[in-house]
């Protein structure tokens, strides 16, 4: 993909490491092991399954009515901005509030702020906000109430998600001209018609707890948080124990598999593999009738889906593993067992690769705040405000991007071990049922530090 | 072509040794568990 807002994991390049590159690979491998068999010996019983959320003082004011109202005007404020900026602005991508907006500020900062702060999408959820308010009004006009939203079908669990994430990553890496401004914002306004329809017919919270894209997406990051509200108060919790209680269903896997693969595909874009392939591919669909462009994004389209078939298989791998040591669970029981455990690795992913895209393309937004048609406008004296590429340096990053991989692994291994132990009534055959998760854990982080190794070839 | 870039590739496949070795750990200690379960 050769657009400003995809493969962000190549900002940066690195020439000083006191080790080859793929040594930390064995490193951050032999890290994982130590883990697991200090969780073998340290970890006896489950910690996560239970409820040890205490509320916070002053968490009422967090979690009032007003708070909730400020923020969702501020969310649909920003929609808005999105949609006009996008139409009426200039259609240079970098030069543009609307991309830079949605694929750096929304789609990666609020990854990170999640896990910092809890489920802050949920209260400046603009789809939620207004579906909200136009539900209370409706409330108003007609006395004899609203009828009441059909049940949301349990079959369908987190594939609507699944679905809009996928159609995000879509849009952002296969998609030629993905980040032209007016092409964010028309495909804001039809995700926002989906959703209302999708709200009118399950109601505003069954959608949004289910099946909205970014509701369930940052929801999953924000379970790592130790921060939750419930019933209007903020209160604190032990981190990942928000994991514990995810309810998992149907679609959860493939939504989890959406994530980490789309990540992979971006990074493999820059991999010699895929780079040597893909014009190959381009040229074959070419011969077969296809113009240019449509077997270009064909091409992409089929690296994304083998992406993310790749980490569904090696997920599956792992499930069919563990159950192959015994225990009577099947693999379906098994893989909404341990899917949360993915999250964290979902959550290093974005946090390894794309580090100095958000740390570097994330300023723009200061000019782009003060500038956000294009047009010269200097609405808050910020426009002439530039880029810092020394805000980290390249060594830095592949540190912390190395941390970031294997911090994120063991949480998932963590996961996965609490729940092990709480599902098998033999320790023995629960640590046994985790060497197949250790190798799932082992393998991904190979995949991630190889693909972060690509971006710098 | 593929040994001029032998290098690259190999360098690659380095990455994933640990998932190898640990995969061959893996299979030949369930190898062993069905052999002692059928013996035992």
């Amino acid at each position: 993909m050769i657009t400003l807002f995809a493969h962000a994991g190549g900002l940066i390049g690195r020439s000083d490491l006191p080790i080859p590159e793929w040594l930390f690979g064995w490193a951050a491998a032999m890290v994982l092991v130590i883990s697991f068999v200090a969780l073998a010996i340290l970890w006896p019983e489950p910690k996560l399954e239970g409820d040890r959320w205490r509320p916070l003082p002053g968490g009422r004011v967090v979690g009032s009515r007003v708070v909730e109202i400020v923020c969702g005007a501020i969310g649909i404020g920003l929609l808005g901005v999105v949609i006009y900026t996008g139409l009426q602005g200039t259609q240079s991508p970098a030069a543009n509030f609307a991309p830079t907006f949605v694929y750096v500020i929304f789609w990666i900062g609020l990854v990170p702020a999640s896990v910092l702060f809890g489920d802050i999408f949920r209260a400046f959820n603009p789809w939620r906000a207004l579906g909200r308010a136009v539900g209370w009004a409706a409330g108003r006009v007609v006395r004899s109430g609203l009828p009441a939203p059909l049940t949301y079908p349990e079959r369908l669990g987190h594939w609507p998600a699944a679905a809009g994430v996928f159609a995000f990553a879509v849009l952002e890496l296969v998609r030629s001209g993905g980040d032209q401004p007016d092409t964010v914002a028309i495909a804001a306004l039809v995700y926002s018609a989906i959703t209302f329809v999708a709200m009118a017919l399950y109601g505003v919270e069954a959608w949004s707890a289910r099946g909205e894209a970014f509701s369930v997406y940052f929801n999953l990051f924000s379970r790592i948080s130790v921060f939750e509200t419930r019933d209007r108060v903020l209160g604190v919790r032990p981190p990942l124990a928000g994991l514990a209680h995810l309810h998992a269903g149907a679609g959860t896997a493939a939504l989890l598999a959406v994530m980490i693969g789309s990540v992979t595909f971006d990074g493999a874009g820059e991999a010699p593999i895929w780079t040597g392939a893909s014009p190959d591919m381009t040229r074959f669909f070419g011969d077969l009738g296809l113009a240019p462009q449509p077997a270009f994004e064909l091409t992409f389209l089929i690296g994304l889906i083998a992406a993310i078939l790749l980490v569904a298989g090696l997920y599956r791998l792992g499930v069919l593993g563990a159950r192959s040591v015994g225990g009577g669970f099947s693999a379906q029981q098994l893989s909404r067992a341990f899917v949360h455990s993915l999250v964290p690795i979902a959550l290093a992913y974005v946090m390894a690769h794309y580090l100095t895209y958000l740390l570097f393309r994330g300023q723009a937004i200061v000019f782009l705040a003060s500038d956000p048609l294009g047009d010269g406008s200097d609405l808050f004296g910020t426009a002439s405000t530039q880029i810092d590429y020394g805000v980290i340096g390249s060594t830095a990053t592949w540190y912390w991007q190395v941390a970031f991989v294997v911090a994120g692994h063991a949480a998932g291994l963590t996961l996965a071990h609490d729940r092990a132990l709480a599902l098998y009534d033999d320790a023995k055959l629960a640590v046994r049922s985790q060497y197949w998760m250790l190798a799932v854990m082992v393998a991904f982080t190979s995949l991630a530090l190889w693909l972060l190794s690509q971006a710098n070839t | 072509m593929y040994f001029a870039h032998a290098g690259h590739w190999l360098t690659s496949i380095a990455y994933f040794i640990p998932v190898i070795a640990f995969l061959v750990w893996l299979g030949v200690t369930q190898i062993k568990d069905r052999r002692d379960r059928k013996q035992g």
